[in-house]
């Protein structure tokens, strides 16, 4: 079992746009590509050694990636829901049809949705003023893009950070809303401390549940006691620091984590999306990251 | 034909208005020169002449907008300034490169030449180098480009202006205000067609009415870049020109309309423009034409 852990991400990794080039674009009447900075993250990543990758949410944060495609909302200084949320056309199939053309043929990818959860929380809501509701068409939208991009991705990552701090009653029906009918693999990323909601979260429709154990190592314990056959993504270095994990360091976490989970250890990644460090400290981190996890399996 | 309810700014650049109500003072006209790299003087003060000559005749004032494309032409460009330009008659600089931007920035201030520069222009390709230099050398007025490469929709052009839209650390307001800057002009940067080129004329009302603060347009770009009308000769001249009524139309406040040549076309057909949209919000808002409004000059 333990030869299919592989390697990936959780999502977002850094991006140095060149403005001086936008803005010649701009001058010359040609929109600006996003394709360089999407082949810079899949390169780096692949390059890395990571096997299953992501398109680098090199274009916005994730919040604005899908309130900016949304029908019904829109950004000024914040996200704002000034409609009824719908997909009218999709988000990110064209990057990631892009980012199929040009990966090697034996990575996989990983496609990215934000949850409906963490959407509702982080818009300002001029419409329904009900964040129940609010959730849900998310959620109706989010099940449309994944409708679009399953057939060109390997595992589908749900990114609901707010569940950490924010858990409605109504969580694990959003997510199953979203994931209803799904075929490919399917992964739900919880930054944070998620002590407070593992009892709920286990038994989520998901394959596989992603957290930041390198930054809260007290989740092993947690998990320990709330054993589940749900299969397990290992964040294995910080993602909020700078500071380069040594292979022989996280080694000694993946055991750790080889311990807890056992034969459920699917995944290892870094404990959140890379696009706030420095870029040679993103690729450093997985390059060790990548190492590490041969040193153990091979 | 309409009325903003958020309160307009009238903007006094030297001895120029601009911004408020639709109707209240006239669109400004931007002509300018220098374009095809090294400068020509030969014809520049006469061109010059020629357009300051209609403005007086219009009532729309005339702003000479220079190119300056290399270190090497910008002694000879701002010794031109200095010698051509009136003391209260501001003009603006155009600088595309950002060394460029430095150097002229620290030029005009040599001289003595900053309080009657709008720079031309601050948009997310601004560099550490330039912001420095901005800070040290600040002008007047400048002229912010709302173009948002992640969207080109009137929402994406505020964004670009509140936040950078995560293409810059901050947005192009709070970079203006960071400079010292007084004045502050906003380009709803106009795109070429089948990129939201309506995107431009739309934002007019939008940012004025968000903010209150002049604002215009390129649109003449817009013809430029649609090859099409080059099937229709006699024709694309026209287009060109007559582009530029949409900006007036939409409550826009300036116009970069090109070369400082096509003044003679320009300038009457704005003024037309002002006319038609001052007799309604005359009668219908109550907004009065300033004196030298277009409508003051010929009725």
């Amino acid at each position: 079992m333990n030869e299919a852990v592989e390697t990936t991400v959780i999502g977002s990794y850094p991006v140095s746009l060149n403005t001086l080039k936008m803005m010649d674009d701009y001058s010359n009447g040609v929109l600006p590509s996003w394709n360089p900075y999407i082949k810079h993250a899949v390169s780096s990543m692949s390059d890395a050694g990571i096997d299953l990758i992501s398109d680098g949410q090199t274009r916005d944060p994730f919040i604005n990636i899908f309130a900016r495609g949304f029908q019904g909302c829109r950004i000024r200084s914040r996200a704002e829901v000034i409609g009824p949320v719908d997909l009218v056309k999709p988000i990110t199939k064209n990057d990631l049809t892009y980012v199929s053309s040009i990966i090697p043929k034996d990575k996989k990818i990983l496609g990215l949705l934000v949850g409906p959860c963490t959407l509702s929380e982080s818009v300002v809501d001029y419409f329904y003023n009900d964040k129940k509701e609010l959730a849900f068409a998310f959620a109706n939208a989010l099940k449309k893009e994944l409708r679009i991009i399953e057939p060109l991705v390997d595992m589908i990552s749900i990114d609901e950070p707010f569940f950490s701090n924010i858990y409605p009653e109504y969580a694990k029906e959003l997510i199953s809303k979203v994931l209803d009918g799904v075929s490919c693999r399917t992964r739900m990323h919880v930054c944070g401390d998620v002590s407070s909601i593992v009892q709920d979260i286990v038994d989520f429709p998901v394959d596989i549940l992603s957290h930041e154990f390198k930054a809260t190592p007290t989740l092993f314990d947690v998990f320990s006691e709330h054993p589940s056959d749900i299969g397990i993504c290992l964040g294995c270095v910080r993602s909020d620091r700078k500071e380069i994990e040594p292979v022989s360091e996280i080694i000694t976490h993946i055991e750790k984590g080889k311990q807890v989970f056992d034969s459920k250890l699917k995944q290892l990644a870094p404990d959140c999306g890379l696009r706030m460090l420095p870029e040679k400290n993103a690729l450093s981190k997985l390059r060790n990251l990548v190492s590490a996890k041969e040193k153990i399996y091979g | 034909m309409f009325s903003f309810t958020k309160k307009q700014e009238v903007l006094q650049i030297g001895n120029i208005s601009i911004g408020g109500q639709p109707g209240r003072v006239p669109t400004v006209l931007i002509g300018g020169l220098f374009f095809s790299g090294k400068p020509d003087f030969s014809d520049a003060k006469e061109d010059i002449n020629k357009m300051i000559s209609i403005s007086e005749n219009t009532g729309n004032p005339a702003i000479c907008d220079f190119f300056i494309k290399k270190t090497e032409y910008i002694d000879d460009i701002l010794s031109f300034i200095s010698s051509t330009i009136p003391e209260k008659q501001p003009f603006s600089i155009d600088v595309t490169d950002p060394n460029v931007k430095v150097s002229v920035l620290s030029k005009l201030d040599e001289i003595g030449l900053l309080n009657q520069t709008i720079y031309n222009s601050i948009h997310v390709g601004i560099t550490e180098g330039e912001l420095d230099a901005l800070k040290q050398h600040c002008p007047n007025t400048a002229i912010l480009v709302a173009f948002n490469p992640k969207d080109t929709s009137p929402d994406g052009k505020i964004e670009v202006l509140e936040t950078g839209a995560h293409v810059t650390k901050q947005g192009l307001f709070s970079i203006a205000k960071e400079c010292n800057i007084k004045n502050i002009l906003v380009d709803t940067a106009a795109l070429a067609p089948g990129q939201n080129s309506g995107g431009s004329i739309a934002a007019l009302p939008v940012i004025k009415e968000e903010y209150g603060l002049p604002t215009g347009c390129a649109i003449h770009n817009v013809v430029e870049k649609s090859t099409w009308l080059n099937n229709f000769s006699d024709a694309k001249g026209i287009v060109d020109v007559a582009s530029n009524i949409n900006i007036p139309l939409y409550g826009g406040d300036f116009a970069i309309f090109g070369s400082v040549k096509h003044a003679n076309k320009v300038f009457p057909i704005i003024a037309w423009q002002d006319i038609l949209i001052s007799e309604y919000v005359d009668q219908y808002f109550g907004v009065k034409p300033s004196e030298t409004h277009p409508r003051r000059m010929f009725y």
